[in-house]
């Protein structure tokens, strides 16, 4: 399976933070959702990716294509949607299209009118004007008119109304079909990578914890409940986290068979959200240091 | 790069519909049209490096399928450009309201004017972003008066007579030499600018 982004143990200090021999594939034909709290590198993740940012050791492949020497020819094949709004706010989207369109070699003006109609979006209004939901859908609408092989999404949904997000959604599984693109997107919202995404990268504090796919992470970890009878220094070890309280604890695993074996029908096993595993991840990383 | 220009150019048309026509009426009314000619040139150029100086513009033109050093040059290239085009309107403007060619000596002052000055704003702005171009002027202001009261009381003159000379004198040489040494300024702030822009983080 080929691979469309390639990290090789990058590092990069921004200030305080720090990505550590960060190490990432992104699969051909595939959707990989990006989850990590607020801070945890997704942003300066995917600045890497887009070469906003340089690493300052490790190398970064798009393509199987380096920076150095193939910016535009990567660029070309990449569509990109930002969190914020990253057009002239006092210029128009028809004006905003003049701009972008004669940077791409690919542009097909026929897919954009398609989804300036589908999203309902003025070409003559100021894009000052436009709402989040709006500048994403603009965004969208440019990311996806020039037949961008890679779609490389920071927050997209983030701060957009249940309707749209879930139209959003519909539209990236769309144009997944014909299982020549790639999305990569960052999200905290995660219960819209349960419709989506094949993969999941899950990064914490700059370290990439895992990449999985979405069943395997099914399969593996599990929530257990049970009463604190069961808990001692030996079993607790089993878990990435434990939360206890007076009435038991709740904890989270890596390998549910293990623990199914140990506990048995003692504990109660249950499907983890991919928030459970973010949660817990943080705190079993808290718990360490 | 064509492109970035043509951004440019778009990104101009509605202050083009305010600048054109004031630049007209100065020289209507007879204003040093070098003066106009310079004023007006920085100013255009110096507001579409502030239209490109936001993060989130940043973002945009990195992500789009340019490189660092297009999206530099495109500024240089720019400047030049559109310096001719105040020139030109300059010419033209002289022409209709006061029947008279423009001395190419004073054309030339003008884009030379506007490149020396440009070849300090620009790395200045790429460094530390041109809402601290008028605390760098009021410095560079403040040094010039030390100067001035200090060392070389009679600087003032100096550049009056210097300005003087270039515009009467028939000296081929002596054009040949500053138009080079602009022409060398100018390259050099270019590639300054090049390698600020290229290590900057968005």
């Amino acid at each position: 399976m080929e691979n469309i982004i390639e990290f090789n143990h990058v590092q990069k200090s921004l200030g305080q933070f720090q990505l550590k021999d960060f190490s990432l594939t992104v699969k051909k034909g595939f959707v990989t959702g990006f989850i990590g709290g607020n801070g945890a590198g997704k942003s300066t993740t995917i600045k890497l990716i887009m070469n906003l940012l340089q690493p300052d050791r490790g190398s970064i492949s798009i393509f199987g294509l380096n920076y150095a020497e193939h910016e535009k020819e990567i660029k070309q094949r990449i569509g990109f949607v930002f969190d914020e709004n990253i057009f002239y706010e006092h210029l128009t989207l028809a004006e905003m299209k003049k701009i972008i369109k004669p940077a791409y070699t690919n542009w097909d003006e026929g897919i954009f009118k398609h989804y300036v109609e589908k999203f309902e979006l003025p070409l003559k209004q100021k894009i000052s004007s436009f709402s989040k939901g709006m500048m994403t859908k603009a965004s969208l609408a440019v990311a996806l008119s020039h037949h961008a092989e890679l779609i490389i999404m920071d927050e997209p949904t983030s701060g957009l109304d249940p309707t749209f997000r879930r139209e959003l959604l519909d539209v990236l599984h769309h144009i997944m079909e014909d299982e020549e693109k790639t999305i990569f997107f960052s999200t905290h919202i995660t219960t819209d990578l349960d419709r989506i995404a094949d993969y999941i990268t899950f990064i914490h504090k700059g370290e990439h914890i895992f990449t999985k796919k979405s069943y395997q992470i099914e399969e593996e970890y599990a929530i257990v409940k049970g009463g604190l009878d069961l808990l001692d220094q030996e079993t607790e070890r089993e878990f990435i986290a434990v939360r206890k309280s007076k009435l038991g604890f709740e904890a989270l695993t890596s390998d549910k068979t293990r623990i199914k074996t140990i506990f048995g029908d003692m504990a109660l096993v249950e499907k983890p959200t991919l928030e459970d595993i973010m949660f817990y991840t943080k705190k079993g990383a808290e718990w360490r240091v | 790069m064509y492109n970035l220009i043509r951004k440019d150019l778009i990104l101009l048309k509605k202050p083009s519909m305010m600048l054109i026509p004031a630049l007209l009426l100065y020289l209507y009314f007879d204003f040093s049209y070098i003066w106009s000619g310079f004023l007006f040139s920085i100013v255009i150029i110096m507001s579409l490096f502030s239209y490109d100086e936001k993060s989130s513009i940043n973002t945009l033109l990195n992500s789009l399928p340019y490189t660092r050093k297009e999206i530099v040059s495109s500024k240089y290239i720019g400047a030049l450009l559109f310096t001719l085009i105040i020139v030109f309107t300059i010419f033209i403007g002289n022409f209709l309201f006061h029947r008279e060619l423009t001395a190419w000596r004073d054309i030339l002052f003008i884009v030379g004017l506007v490149m020396g000055v440009t070849s300090l704003l620009l790395p200045f702005s790429y460094q530390f972003k041109s809402k601290y171009l008028m605390t760098g002027i009021l410095v560079l202001f403040g040094v010039y008066m030390l100067v001035i009261n200090t060392f070389i009381k009679n600087l003032n003159d100096i550049i009056r007579e210097f300005v003087q000379t270039m515009l009467v004198t028939q000296n081929v040489q002596f054009y040949l030499i500053v138009t080079f040494s602009i022409m060398i300024l100018y390259a050099c702030s270019w590639l300054l600018s090049i390698h600020i822009y290229r290590k900057k983080a968005f």
